[in-house]
């Protein structure tokens, strides 16, 4: 078992002051001190310890943590647990950084607790492709649907991005996201799970946007493109 | 034994055996790429998915479980139960027979591969008809990665069978897989060309057209090759192998899986040593001498030519004044009609074993291995019959001499007749022997190179290649196992069991089954003979 860091900096603190002591920090479900990592367009980006109490808002806002966004910008999106875990809209920002609240917004879990924020002039197109090429280049390619399927997500993505998407593309990000992974039992590691939670939030989370996107390109120009991408 | 239901069929298997194996071999068509009998198992080409009952964790109630379990990796026990036909099951496959397509260039009019290609049928069988992707696939190089292998790797579908036979059967850690994602590639180390003994079995077990022989490459479409079942005579281990052939030519040999002797590989030797097949300088005629004249007889007279002239000679010179050679190329029931042949009409003739053939030493792999991690030997013993020639000559008792003595005797003038069988695939007549046959008034040469000795001899019969050839060898470890002819003998010439059948007084056509069940009156080893099994017919 490969442990990381914060898990083995809580066991000298557990022994010194007792198992009671680690249990009353934060709410039942998820106890113990946890640090949260914040990045973008925030006022002061880092890493912060608190309990499992605070919201996604509080590491954003709080004069203490993330201190408010650059400029004044207004938050599009948060993905609160590292890429992996899934993204929030800015509606979603009262969910609590915990074990259990995710799930309630569709996300994977806590994951990392390093958490990414997007700001209202990021195209989601690009915030899209982003996590595909991320997933695309990580794949080790044993298991044929994460090998072949976030190789397809990328070029989709990539190709949604530069503006010849087709309608069809966001079924088709859903439905191969949902056939591969883990958890239905489909590949050896959990690598693909966390690579579709980002896909499949964003597509369904940000439907209107991207559609909107796709929509609004040229007639005839998603043909110019593809041919120039081929 | 075990019992296990697969899609509500009770089926009778081996406890351990991979679920995926059972299922094969109680004729379910489960798709799979890296799963092989012979290799490790590694579980990632996950088309082979199944659901399965298990043990509620809560309630230890047995329900289908919510995952996809993958059948080779997951073993036989009494009363376990999965299932294919469900819609999970087959939305996998389908979705699996689209990616492995994505970036595969759909070259079949133009592969070799088309026609025996797994990933052709279980598109067919398991995939959807037409491919979603409008993207630019991934172009991936076509690679010369051996002197008599060529890798195409576009058409890759990354099963890693070939990875793991040269790390876990050749044991020479030729191939490796290169770079990850969808960028994986099979390849060689620099300066390290796939260069051994068994290299050709990686494009055996390829299931796609991504590993391809340099040997057969272009050469036949494979729908037109008819498959003949055999056993390779090239060394005394008899590997099992089919002789791919068509318009009376052999194309490739491949291997059949023998529990008994190979497994489901076979050396290089013996996969390119069909070649003398086809040689231009073969015998492909009887050839009888009087004098100066020779003629060449109808197939018909022959026989009574033969018989004639062999009681004449021994009548006249006496009958331990002949010699008869038995080739270890000469299958056992060709020996037998040639050894009741010559009992019938010299008795007292001496019996002598053909020479055998050595070459290096035996080679063992995986290379360094012994003992009981050896996977496949390839024997320094380049025939494939000595033990049932041995085996006949041990039977038929009266006066025998090897080999070295027979050419010594001959020299001296100790035989003025003598019938020598040859059929070796490489030239084999050595000086001393040609020099020594000057003293043979009598002789048959039944061979199949023409030589010096050929032109000599009183009476030449053509020896057919095995072939063309059916009857039965006993490899080295005692394995008598019967083949079958794939070709015709060349125009002109006769199936060596055919006119020995002929010469040994019976009529008809020649049967080595029928000529087992009477040698099995004398011989018991040969009331039973060894075939290997098929394998299931959705394996590969």
């Amino acid at each position: 078992v490969v442990n990381n860091v914060e898990t083995l900096s809580c066991v000298p603190h557990i022994i010194e002051r007792g198992a009671e002591w680690f249990t009353a920090i934060g709410p039942p479900h998820s106890t113990g001190p946890k640090l949260f990592c914040i990045s973008g367009p925030v006022k002061q980006p880092g890493c912060y310890e608190d309990a499992m109490t605070i919201t996604v808002r509080d590491l954003i806002e709080r004069p203490d943590m993330g201190g408010g966004m650059l400029s004044g910008k207004k938050v599009k999106g948060v993905l609160p647990g590292g890429a992996s875990m899934g993204i929030l809209t800015a509606d979603e920002l009262n969910m609590k950084m915990d074990f259990e609240d995710p799930r309630k917004f569709g996300l994977l879990g806590l994951g990392t607790a390093a958490a990414v924020v997007i700001d209202q002039d990021t195209d989601m197109r690009v915030v899209l492709r982003n996590m595909a090429r991320f997933y695309g280049t990580e794949s080790c390619g044993q298991c044929t649907q994460c090998r072949e399927g976030t190789a397809w997500m990328h070029k989709i993505a990539t190709r949604i991005a530069a503006g010849a998407g087709r309608p069809q593309d966001l079924d088709l990000l859903l439905e191969t996201s949902r056939n591969m992974g883990m958890m239905p039992g489909l590949s050896i590691c959990g690598l693909p799970d966390g690579a579709t939670y980002p896909i499949e939030t964003i597509v369904k989370k940000f439907r209107g946007e991207l559609e909107a996107a796709i929509r609004a390109q040229p007639p005839g120009r998603s043909l110019e493109v593809l041919t120039a991408m081929n | 034994m075990a019992k296990i239901i697969i899609d509500g069929q009770t089926i009778e298997t081996r406890e351990g055996v991979p679920v995926l194996r059972a299922a094969l071999e109680g004729g379910f068509d489960v798709p799979h790429y890296c799963y092989h009998p012979g290799l490790s198992i590694v579980a990632s080409c996950r088309l082979c998915l199944m659901e399965m009952k298990m043990p509620n964790p809560k309630t230890q109630e047995l329900v289908w479980s919510p995952k996809l379990v993958p059948s080779c990796q997951t073993p036989v026990r009494d009363g376990l139960e999965c299932r294919f036909n469900t819609d999970t099951v087959r939305n996998n496959q389908a979705h699996c027979m689209e990616y492995f397509l994505l970036n595969h260039p759909l070259d079949c009019p133009v592969c070799d591969q088309a026609g025996e290609c797994w990933l052709q049928d279980y598109s067919y069988k398991f995939g959807n008809p037409e491919s979603r992707m409008v993207d630019q696939k991934l172009k991936n190089p076509k690679k010369d990665i051996g002197p008599k292998t060529l890798l195409y790797q576009d058409r890759c579908v990354m099963c890693s069978r070939c990875v793991r036979f040269t790390d876990e059967i050749s044991g020479t850690h030729e191939l490796a897989i290169i770079n990850r994602g969808s960028r994986s590639e099979i390849d060689v180390f620099p300066g390290m060309p796939l260069d051994n003994a068994l290299q050709g079995n990686v494009v055996d077990i390829c299931p796609v057209g991504s590993l391809l022989d340099k040997d057969f490459l272009f050469k036949r479409r494979v729908w037109e090759l008819r498959g003949s079942d055999s056993v390779c005579p090239h060394c005394a281990t008899g590997c099992s192998i089919r002789i791919d052939h068509a318009d009376n030519r052999v194309y490739r040999l491949k291997p059949r899986y023998n529990p008994k002797v190979n497994q489901w590989w076979m050396c290089d030797y013996g996969r390119f040593g069909y070649k003398h097949v086809h040689d231009k300088d073969r015998i492909t005629a009887p050839k009888v001498r009087r004098g100066f004249e020779t003629t060449t007889p109808n197939w018909e007279d022959l026989p009574e030519i033969l018989r004639f002239r062999f009681e004449e000679h021994a009548r006249e010179r006496g009958a331990e004044k002949i010699a008869v050679v038995l080739s270890p190329f000469l299958a056992c029931e060709e020996a037998w009609l040639l050894l009741r042949f010559v009992r019938e009409l010299a008795p007292a003739c001496a019996l002598v074993a053909g020479p055998i053939p050595h070459e290096g030493s035996d080679e063992q792999f995986p290379v360094g291995a012994n003992g009981s991690a050896v996977k496949f030997t390839i024997l320094k013993e380049k025939c494939p019959n000595r033990r049932g020639i041995e085996l006949l000559l041990s039977n038929a008792g009266g006066s025998q001499l090897a080999f070295a003595d027979f050419v010594t005797c001959a020299a001296n003038g100790d035989f003025t007749g003598a019938w020598i069988t040859g059929g070796y695939p490489k030239p084999w007549i050595e000086k001393e022997l040609t020099k020594a046959a000057e003293k043979i008034e009598f002789l048959v040469l039944q061979d199949f190179h023409d030589s010096e000795l050929a032109a000599s001899a009183t009476i030449v019969l053509p020896a057919c290649a095995w072939a063309e050839r059916e009857g039965s060898f006993m490899n080295a470890a005692g394995v008598i196992q019967p083949f079958d002819w794939a070709t015709n003998p060349p125009e002109g010439a006769r199936r060596d069991g055919q006119y020995l059948y002929e010469i040994a007084g019976l009529s008809g056509l020649y049967n080595a089954e029928r000529v087992r069940e009477m040698m099995s009156e004398s011989i018991p080893e040969f009331q039973t003979v060894y075939a290997a099994p098929a394998e299931p017919v959705h394996a590969h």
